[in-house]
């Protein structure tokens, strides 16, 4: 068994006198899809928001490929291979598709803040940017500035923006918060081609997805990681019953 | 494309050709517009593209000012450095400044990065005459444009020629910049700073780089209009020189590249030319601004697209001479404006006040070349007939392009 691709221990997260995050303990293997689901104020996104360092823990540790990456700037997790998108869409609404695309993937350049060359002169850059957009099928799409595109049309965007570093970790939250069932169902194909060999955790209160999509599933409760193991474990246990899929059930 | 190319390849030509179509003073005013046009540019590279709205870009103009004029008179135009190439004194010392002001103006955004860069400007503007040494205090510093290259800089067309190659090899490079990665990162650091820094870029050293080389260029600017006037005061450092690069952008409009050099060319050109006939040019200037602001936050260079659109929606055959009228309609509301501010501003002034009270009657007032009586119906009625034609000809105007 390989060492995990993330490690969370003993993470805790205040907010002044409330404690959002308590004591959280979480391994994820490389290659792994983990979701994460609990109910509304869990803490799912302050979790998210502590591993891509948005924020930084109050206590405990967090740890990347054996790297303690603890407190560290986002840009500099991001350089590690951990990438992630946002739960309120996070793009360039006045650049173009295209533009926000090439801007993710310039930072894979040698020299991404380069000023003395122009940008369609790098060598690939263009190619790659052209690849990403057809790969979320964006691509007829690319003169359009990104403000305007419909919403599943932005979400695909953001998952194409998190690629761009091609990074070994993929964090996603509520990726199909608002979306048709027509829309989830090409999002979850789309999530499960480019995620195909990295580790993933994904934040969704779609049960369906979550059933069909993760390997191993988090019960996060008030801030507390309370049972994890693959759908079917998680199905059957009875404290996540109580906690939270019973009322979704009875819902 | 095409168009574009023949626009600017006229508009060099033209600029080329001023020294020969215009007069001494004249030429003057066009290095001055030259210079405002540059350091517009180069203010709009930080508050146009990277969305970091400065209000004390005096400083950077400033100190590439005196940087230069200590150059000029340590160096002796000599050496290394003859009387064409200062500028670059200038260029280094607005780089360094703008490094330093922009590694702690960037910590922040929004309102306190306009406080903290109003606050480093400030603090110049308030050291600068305690200073003497380094300032030259009330008087300034003055020095000499020093032969060079064959070249004596005696006269105003070779002081003309060579800020018009400065000038134009900065907007090159400006221009250059918006197509370089550093360009387009600067665009998204005005539209998403944070999903910047989710992509794994540092976002303050993208900041610090688009002020150090706005701060560069602006440092250029200053350079030039030492090099022109042969002397620097520290009422460069002058919070109105702030305000009115912020003016001159947004009036000529951030959003296209030439733009806030249009804009600083024609302000400035206006107030050369207007600023010796009234006293009000600076509320000329401020009511420009508002109704800029208010009716075409684009700026100026947004009327150029809004008068496409109507050609292209009305054809050309219908849309031309309403937007003809338009032009008239604007025209006459000036007239009507800059009449009634001009006979307010007469009637209002203490000299007349004196004459009126001596007198113990309205006197007639001088305006335009002629006397107008204060009472008389004529001198009212002029600006109201005015004012309302040229605002019922923009009513029907707008209401036909529309």
């Amino acid at each position: 068994m390989n060492a995990p691709i993330l490690e969370l221990r003993g993470l805790r997260k205040s907010f002044g006198e409330t404690e959002i995050i308590r004591g959280v303990d979480l391994a994820l293997d490389a290659g792994e899809r983990r979701a994460l689901i609990g109910p509304n104020g869990a803490g799912k996104s302050t979790l998210f928001h502590l591993i891509s360092g948005n924020l930084a823990p109050t206590e405990g540790s967090i740890a990347f490929d054996g790297r303690d990456i603890t407190g560290w700037a986002p840009q500099r997790i991001n350089r590690l291979g951990l990438a992630r998108s946002f739960q309120i869409t996070n793009i360039f609404p006045k650049l173009t598709v295209f533009e926000n695309i090439r801007l993710a993937v310039l930072r894979q350049q040698p020299q991404p803040t380069a000023f003395w060359r122009r940008v369609d002169r790098l060598p690939g850059l263009r190619e790659a940017t052209d690849q990403l957009l057809e790969r979320v099928r964006l691509h007829p799409r690319a003169a359009t500035l990104a403000g305007e595109l419909s919403y599943s049309e932005q979400r695909s965007l953001e998952i194409a923006m998190t690629l761009a570093s091609d990074p070994r970790l993929i964090l996603l939250d509520e990726p199909m918060a608002g979306m048709s069932a027509e829309e989830t169902d090409y999002t979850l194909a789309l999530i499960r081609e480019v995620t195909a060999g990295r580790a993933l955790l994904i934040v969704e209160h779609d049960m369906d997805v979550v059933f069909s999509l993760a390997d191993r599933i988090s019960v996060l409760v008030y801030g507390q990681v309370i049972a994890t193991g693959t759908p079917d474990e998680i199905r059957r246990h009875q404290g996540v019953r109580e906690a939270y899929l019973g009322e979704e059930v009875a819902a | 494309m095409r168009t574009s190319l023949t626009l600017l390849l006229g508009g060099l030509a033209l600029l080329a050709a001023l020294p020969a179509l215009l007069s001494a003073g004249l030429l003057n005013a066009a290095v001055q517009m030259l210079i405002a046009a540059l350091f517009a540019s180069a203010y709009s590279l930080l508050a146009g593209r990277a969305g970091m709205l400065s209000f004390g870009h005096a400083a950077y103009f400033g100190v590439g000012a005196f940087a230069t004029v200590h150059g000029m008179n340590a160096i002796n135009g000599t050496g290394l450095l003859p009387t064409p190439l200062m500028p670059l004194v200038g260029a280094a010392a607005g780089l360094v400044l703008g490094i330093v002001a922009g590694w702690f103006a960037t910590q922040r955004s929004g309102t306190a990065f306009a406080m903290i860069t109003l606050a480093i400007a400030e603090l110049l503007h308030a050291l600068a005459p305690q200073l003497k040494g380094l300032f030259g205090g009330e008087s300034g510093i003055s020095s000499m444009r020093m032969p060079a290259w064959g070249l004596n800089f005696g006269s105003t067309t070779q002081v003309y020629y060579l800020t018009l190659a400065w000038v134009l090899l900065s907007l090159a490079l400006l221009h250059f910049h918006t197509r370089t990665p550093a360009g387009r990162l600067t665009l998204g650091l005005r539209e998403n700073s944070h999903r910047l820094r989710f992509l794994g870029y540092d976002v303050h050293r993208l900041g610090v780089s688009a002020f150090a080389i706005s701060g560069l260029f602006s440092g250029v600017a200053g350079a030039l209009q030492v090099v022109a006037n042969e002397s620097a005061n520290y009422v460069v450092f002058d919070a109105g020189v702030s305000a009115g690069v912020v003016l001159n952008s947004y009036i000529g409009g951030v959003s296209v590249f030439l733009g806030p050099a249009l804009g600083a060319a024609l302000m400035s050109f206006f107030g050369y030319a207007v600023s010796d006939a009234t006293q009000a040019w600076l509320l000329y200037q401020g009511v420009l601004f508002v109704l800029v602001m208010m009716f075409m936050p684009q700026g100026l260079v947004g009327l150029g697209g809004a008068a496409a659109r109507g050609v292209s929606k009305l054809g050309a055959a219908r849309a031309v001479p309403l937007l003809l009228l338009w032009l008239v309609a604007v025209l006459l509301l000036a007239a009507g404006t800059v009449f009634l501010v001009e006979l307010l501003q007469r009637l209002c002034s203490q000299d007349y006040r004196a004459l009126a009270r001596a007198a113990a009657t309205w006197p007639p007032v001088t305006m335009f070349g002629r006397s107008w009586t204060a009472t008389g119906l004529a001198t009212w009625a002029w600006p109201v007939v005015l004012l309302a034609s040229g605002g019922a000809l923009l009513a029907f105007a707008r209401r036909a392009l529309k």
